[in-house]
């Protein structure tokens, strides 16, 4: 069992912070999530975790240990990160033989992974040659030639027909069910909320938010009330984070349905409805990584109420 | 199997699946053809052909060294900085994470194949040589031992340029620069040291192959061979730092 652990990494290139004080555990047996704007930093912290990048403090590591003290790295742990890492002149079958000859294993695998993947009819084709979602396919059977535990895929889902994404789906669920620890990143949020058991969230390098989707996803409380105005003001005076709902609603976050109801009821106003709000993904994604001076904008218009 | 063999495998594996050893051959063959056709229809400015005429003559035609050197510190250099532009250095190491171990991988697969390379172009044109020069007054004369020299002073340096050309190509990480910074150190950095100091004359790549290649004798073999050797070494201890300093992408 591997877990993935990232404790207090900081990442700089100059003066600008790629990863600041980033710290969050991905669990073996589940997938996760990794989930964060363009520029997040989510592959440089890939890749400190696999040793391509050196931390500038901090340290993430793999069941334990640095990427490069693993016995056997790239049997244990499977990896998608650069788009296009092919020489164009290679065919397929040809680069997975590289790859394999580095992990000593015989064609045979690489026949294998490449049935695994559906690129058998194509493997000897130059890889220059190659659609979007071939070559991803090809990264993918890279990632799993040595039959790794730990899964650490960098938009895997890039290119890929539905057909693909429903295989990759299928794929991660089956190797997280067989216990293996699964680490992806991707903006398909419709994908992610399909697959992932865990999310980790970061914006700007830093941590928004970590921990079971369905968690998160429920962590908002939907309150309808003829009294809207003076709710909101309460439960903003109160700290709780209030924003309108497109249908008249106000979902509410920070703050329990029970404390709500009690607030309510202390000051006399009427609710129609107090009930868990189950936010899609995008709605949170784009709530946890708004930019700030945004939310500031949008509050000075009254849009967003505290 | 071994990690080292692992790796030399998956290394040499890496250079003999795209076509850029048999555009090498190409450029190879090119140039043997050309050096028959300077036998058979080449003088020199009096019209004669002494530039043939004598056993050491021919043998400085035949000298491949210095000519392997730059072909092959250019085929490391595009070999090497190409895996950067192709982002193909990841997986290299991530199946060996330790850098200089798969650094060494790289550059002993480079070394055969510099080697290899550059005995088939000295190989090309003795035979180009060897095949013109009925077409003259002159018979071939150059021993058979003279003949293995030119073709190990060949080989010998085909490998000390790879080696050059992959230390290049790690530090540069680009295959324009590196190209350019290998024309750079072989062709235009040697005349201006000898600007400064005519005493390292001797010690330039040019004079370092006629003196293994046993055209010329300005300074002993064996030390023609170790500075040939340095030649090969020096970037690639500069490579190997660059290569632990900085992040790999």
């Amino acid at each position: 069992m591997h877990a993935l652990t990232f404790e207090h990494v900081t990442k700089r290139y100059g003066r600008e912070v790629v990863v600041d004080d980033l710290s969050f555990a991905v669990q073996p047996g589940r997938v996760t999530g990794f989930l964060g704007p363009n520029g997040a930093g989510k592959s440089t912290a890939m890749k400190v975790l696999l040793d391509l990048a050196r931390a500038t403090t901090g340290r993430a590591r793999i069941g334990g240990r640095r990427y490069r003290d693993l016995v056997s790295p790239a049997r244990t742990v499977g990896v998608v990160l650069e788009p296009n890492a092919f020489h164009p002149g290679r065919s397929g079958r040809n680069h997975l033989r590289v790859l394999a000859d580095g992990l000593g294993l015989g064609a045979g695998r690489v026949d294998a992974v490449l049935g695994l993947v559906g690129l058998d009819h194509a493997a000897d084709r130059r890889v220059g040659a190659y659609s979007l979602g071939m070559r991803q396919r090809l990264s993918l059977a890279a990632a799993l030639l040595g039959d790794p535990p730990v899964l650490v895929l960098d938009e895997p889902g890039n290119g890929l027909d539905p057909q693909g994404i429903r295989w990759l789906r299928d794929l991660l669920r089956d190797r997280a069910d067989a216990g293996s620890t699964v680490l992806v990143s991707s903006h398909l949020l419709a994908e992610v909320e399909h697959l992932a058991d865990d999310v980790v969230v970061i914006n700007r390098g830093k941590l928004v938010t970590a921990g079971a989707l369905s968690a998160l996803q429920h962590a908002g409380v939907t309150v309808r009330s003829p009294q809207a105005a003076v709710l909101v003001d309460l439960l903003a005076a109160a700290g709780a984070s209030v924003t309108p709902a497109p249908d008249g609603a106000t979902v509410v976050h920070g703050m329990s349905p029970a404390r709500i109801g009690d607030l309510a009821a202390e000051r006399g106003v009427t609710l129609h409805e107090l009930s868990a709000h189950a936010g899609s993904l995008e709605d949170l994604f784009l709530r946890w990584t708004a930019d700030r001076s945004e939310v500031d904008l949008a509050a000075r218009k009254g849009e967003v109420l505290a | 199997m071994s990690t080292w063999s692992r790796l030399l495998r998956g290394e040499l594996r890496k250079l003999t699946t795209t076509r850029m050893p048999l555009a090498f051959l190409g450029v190879l063959v090119l140039l043997a053809g050309l050096n028959g056709v300077a036998v058979v229809a080449g003088t020199d400015m009096d019209g004669s052909k002494a530039f043939i005429a004598t056993a050491l003559d021919q043998r400085s035609m035949m000298a491949f060294a210095n000519n392997a050197m730059m072909g092959a510190a250019l085929f490391g250099a595009i070999a090497t900085a190409r895996e950067y532009g192709h982002a193909t250095v990841v997986p290299t190491y991530l199946a060996e994470p330790r850098r200089a171990r798969a650094m060494l991988a790289q550059l002993v697969a480079l070394l055969l194949a510099g080697a290899v390379l550059s005995t088939a172009g000295a190989l090309l044109i003795v035979a180009a040589v060897a095949l013109a020069l009925p077409a003259t007054d002159y018979a071939f004369l150059v021993s058979i031992g003279g003949v293995s020299q030119v073709v190990a002073a060949s080989a010998f340096a085909g490998a000390a340029g790879a080696a050059l050309g992959a230390g290049v190509g790690t530090v540069v990480r680009n295959v324009g620069g590196a190209v350019t910074a290998t024309f750079l150190v072989l062709m235009v950095l040697p005349p201006l040291v000898v600007q400064l100091t005519s005493d390292a004359a001797s010690w330039m790549p040019a004079t370092l192959g006629t003196v293994v290649s046993g055209v010329t004798t300005e300074v002993s073999t064996a030390s023609a061979l170790l500075a040939l050797a340095l030649w090969g070494a020096l970037p690639n201890l500069l490579g190997l730092w660059a290569l632990q300093r900085r992040d790999l992408v």
